[in-house]
This record gives C-alpha cells, sequence and structure tokens, in this order.
C-alpha cells in the first residue's frame, strides 16, 4: 500500500477524497470484499425463496424487511475489511501517524464503504425483483434517496465501529454483535420507507416521520463518529 | 469505613423495602381490571428507572473518562453499566410476567420493553467488548467511545419503537394511564430502596474494580523478577 | 385484597428479587476469586523479595 504523498495544505475533504481513492482502487484491485458481499447478499435472497416461498404479494409487503436484513448482512463483510485491510504490514500505524486527521482517515474510508455497499445493493436490487418478481422501480428516485440515507448510516457506525474492533481476535464477530443492535432506529427506518416505496407508494405523509428519523439518525452518528473517531485510532 | 456505608444503605433500603411492601399489598386498593399483578409495577417501573439512570451515569463516566484518563472513571463506567444490566434484566422479567398476565403472551413488542431489551443486547455488547480487550488503557478507550455511542442510541430506539408501534397498532392502550395518587407516590417511594441497593452494588463492584487493578499490578510486579 | 392472578403475581415479585440475589451472588463469587488472587500475588512478591 502506498501512501500517497499528502500536503499539508490539503483540505478536510481533499484528505477524505484521497483516502476514499485509496481505499476503492485497493479494494478494486481484488475485488476480494466487493464479490464476498455480493455472493453473500445474492445467497440470502435464494435462501429466504427457499425458507418462506412467498408470494409476489407477501413479498412486497416485506419487501423493506428482507432487503435490509441483506444490505445488513452482506454490509458487515464489507465493514470488516476497512480498517482490517490495514492490519498488514503496519499500515494501520502508518495511517494514523500520516498528517491527516482520524476524522479525514475516518471519512475517506467511509464514502469508500458507502460507495461499495451501495454498488452491491444496486445489484442487489433487480435481482430481488426478478427472483420475486416484483416490480420495485415505480418510486425509483425515492426509493434511492432511501437507499442513499439508510446505507450512509449503516456505513457511518459500522466503519467506527471496525476501527473500534480492528485489534480484537473476534473481530468478524464483534463488529456485527455491536452494529446491529445500534443501528436498529435507523434501520427500522429504513424499513418503514422502503416497503411502501416498493408497493409504489409516494414518498409523503405518514412517510415522512420515518425519513426524518433516519436524516437525524445519519446526523446524529456522523457528528458522534467524527468527533470520536481520533480518541479511536490513536494509540 | 466504606463497608459501614454500604452497610447502613443496606439496612435502610431493606427496612424502606419492608414498609413498602407493607404499604403495597396491605393498604393500597385494588385495580379493577388487573387484579392483584398489578403491585408488580411498583418494581417493574423504578427497576427501569434505576437501569437507565446507570446507562446514563456510566457515559458521563466514559466522557470524563476520555476527557481526564483516569482509570477510576473507567472502573466507574463498568460498574454502572452491570448494574443497570441487572436492574434492566428485572425490568424485562417483570414486565414479561405482568405481559403473561395482562395479554395472555409472554412477549408483545410493546415499545418500552422492546426498548429495554435493545438496551441490554447493547450493553451487553458492551460487557463483551471489556473482555475482549486485555490492555487496560486501551480497554477503557474503546469502552467509553462505545458508551457514549450506545446513550445517545437510547432515546432514538425510544421514539423509533414507539413510532412503529403505534403504525401497527394505533389507539393500542399499553399506557398505565392516569394512576391514583398513592399509587404514584408509591413509584417514586420504591424508588428509593432499589436505588440504595444500586448504590451498594456499584460499591461493591467498584471495590472489586480497585481489586483487579491492584492485582494486574502484582503480576507485573511477580514478571519483573 | 383481590386474589385475581395472585400466582403470577408471587411469580412476578420472586422472579424481579431472584434477579437481583443472583447478582449478588454473581459479585460475591467474584469477590472471593479476587481475594483469593490478591493473596496469592502478594505471598509470591513477598516470597520473592525475601528470596532476592
Amino acid at each position: 500500500m502506498a501512501v500517497p504523498a499528502l500536503r499539508g495544505s490539503l483540505s478536510f475533504a481533499g484528505q477524505s477524497l484521497t483516502i476514499a481513492a485509496k481505499d476503492l482502487r485497493s479494494e478494486l484491485r481484488t475485488k476480494e470484499a466487493l464479490n464476498s458481499s455480493l455472493a453473500f447478499a445474492l445467497v440470502i435472497l435464494v435462501l429466504f425463496s427457499f425458507a418462506f416461498e412467498p408470494t409476489q404479494e407477501e413479498t412486497r409487503q416485506i419487501s423493506g424487511g428482507l432487503l435490509w436484513l441483506v444490505f445488513a448482512f452482506a454490509g458487515a463483510l464489507i465493514l470488516n475489511r476497512s480498517f482490517a485491510r490495514e492490519l498488514t504490514n503496519d499500515c494501520l500505524d502508518a495511517l494514523v501517524a500520516a498528517p491527516i486527521s482520524g476524522a479525514a482517515l475516518f471519512a475517506g474510508k467511509a464514502v469508500a464503504n458507502l460507495a461499495l455497499l451501495l454498488a452491491v445493493e444496486l445489484v442487489s436490487l433487480p435481482v430481488f425483483g426478478v427472483f420475486y418478481n416484483v416490480p420495485w422501480t415505480q418510486q425509483f428516485w425515492s426509493l434511492m434517496l432511501v437507499l442513499l440515507l439508510g446505507t450512509w448510516g449503516l456505513t457511518v457506525v459500522g466503519t467506527m465501529f471496525s476501527a473500534l474492533t480492528v485489534n480484537l481476535r473476534l473481530r468478524e464477530l464483534m463488529l456485527p454483535m455491536l452494529l446491529y443492535p445500534i443501528m436498529i432506529p435507523g434501520l427500522l427506518a429504513a424499513v418503514e420507507l422502503t416497503t411502501p416505496l416498493v408497493m409504489g407508494q409516494p414518498l409523503e405523509g405518514s412517510l415522512i416521520p420515518w425519513l426524518r428519523l433516519l436524516a437525524a439518525f445519519d446526523v446524529i452518528f456522523t457528528a458522534l463518529a467524527l468527533a470520536l473517531v481520533e480518541t479511536v485510532l490513536v494509540r | 469505613m466504606r463497608q459501614k456505608i454500604m452497610l447502613a444503605l443496606t439496612g435502610m433500603a431493606a427496612l424502606l423495602l419492608a414498609r413498602n411492601l407493607y404499604v403495597i399489598f396491605l393498604q393500597l386498593p385494588d385495580e379493577i381490571e388487573q387484579g392483584a399483578i398489578y403491585r408488580i409495577i411498583f418494581f417493574h417501573v423504578p427497576d427501569a428507572w434505576t437501569a437507565f439512570l446507570c446507562f446514563f451515569a456510566a457515559m458521563v463516566a466514559s466522557v470524563l473518562y476520555l476527557a481526564r484518563q483516569d482509570l477510576k472513571y473507567d472502573a466507574f463506567a463498568a460498574s454502572a453499566t452491570e448494574v443497570g444490566l441487572a436492574f434492566g434484566v428485572a425490568n424485562l422479567v417483570t414486565g414479561m410476567i405482568w405481559g403473561r398476565v395482562i395479554w395472555n403472551i409472554w412477549w408483545a413488542w410493546d415499545a418500552r420493553l422492546t426498548t429495554m431489551l435493545v438496551g441490554l443486547l447493547i450493553y451487553a455488547g458492551y460487557l463483551m467488548l471489556r473482555r475482549a480487550i486485555e490492555e487496560p488503557t486501551e480497554r477503557a478507550k474503546m469502552a467509553a467511545v462505545l458508551s457514549i455511542f450506545a446513550f445517545a442510541d437510547v432515546p432514538v430506539i425510544f421514539f423509533s419503537i414507539r413510532w412503529w408501534r403505534n403504525q401497527q397498532h394505533p389507539n393500542a392502550v399499553v399506557e398505565t394511564g392516569k394512576m391514583a395518587p398513592e399509587m404514584l407516590r408509591m413509584l417514586f417511594t420504591n424508588w428509593i430502596p432499589l436505588l440504595l441497593l444500586a448504590v451498594v452494588f456499584l460499591m461493591i463492584r467498584m471495590e472489586q474494580e480497585r481489586t483487579q487493578r491492584e492485582i494486574d499490578a502484582l503480576r507485573r510486579q511477580v514478571h519483573s523478577f | 385484597m383481590d386474589s385475581r392472578n395472585f400466582a403470577f403475581m408471587f411469580y412476578g415479585f420472586l422472579a424481579a428479587w431472584l434477579i437481583l440475589c443472583a447478582y449478588v451472588v454473581s459479585l460475591a463469587s467474584r469477590e472471593r476469586r479476587l481475594k483469593r488472587e490478591v493473596e496469592r500475588l502478594r505471598t509470591l512478591v513477598e516470597d520473592k523479595e525475601r528470596a532476592g
């Protein structure tokens, strides 16, 4: 891994984007996390169909729950790799020592994870539509907004906990275990928004409070993460 | 000295409890719909209050640890979280028994019990994280961050689940409704002995943390020979 | 006093207290374990100091 030469004059955004680009480049070279995450998502979608044999209408009514469970589980694989990939050759120490703030490092990784997880989701959605014979594009752009907000919440908290658990032996177990209960409000809001949107209901009326909750969740935890990540990363 | 304080607090708690139990069983009038079971509320609700107070205290201690780097704050956070978990479990179990009697089901996904359940999952995770990190300052730091995240989430969890339940079962009456004033008073009166007990548990646990630190120091000494 | 659901109420109170008692027991056993360890280490350190 080559730490790019960072001049002190790079802004926070510049630093974050450099880190994000580095992570994405590194991931796209091997596509390890991406492929395993995607495969996992597809397996869950298939398994669910075997397990429950839902009719088309039933599927539409649980679409939010099913999709976000898939995204949450598949996302854990990506999030785990986020800081874990820096452990070899002491790259993590080098990054922390580099002249960028911990917050910028975190933001960059979070953005990279967001991109990767969104990619997995955007492939999973059509597959879901095909497997379950569910038309899901009626409220496409609203759905994309919810996807973005929900995935951002998942990514921000997940990247934070990835940093928290990076040095643990049981990292792969501890990350999901800590992440999912904390994510419950965000996931709940995302689910409550996704199901009506997949069923064709527009994003208005009784759905707006959920949208506000999701946005508030994202804001609160992004702020907390940015404030605390430096503490977590510095030895 | 500590022993004396702890004994005194326990004694006060015991006396108050005895007095409260007398009032609860013999003096307070019956509740029309629920029969005898409603009296469990005088433990069920203060258990929850105690638990959340402990979790709040743990968060404050965590913030203080990050600010001051004194391991005593970390010890307090860990102890408070543990004591909070104990009272939280008591709240859950009494809630489930009450639900079994009132609604005939052991678990109804009602907003408050579900919030407590999620909270317990999060704080159990906190204790597991602590067990997974051996180095004391590293452990204190990571645990402190988690504690802050956890408590920030608690109100969000409560509101989201309550909104979720309201959407599913609009106008479902899960609230205890208006309480007779003497019952309301008993709710708070019975909180006091539970709080006293929580403080005693906390003191015991803090002392154990101190002993653990002494053990760590002694171990280092032994290994340095 | 109304005796409807009396059994459940009894179990309810019992459960609440059993849980707190279980916690006390776990505290006590932890206490014993810690005390034993401290004593063991203290004697170990004293022995080594005397020998060295």
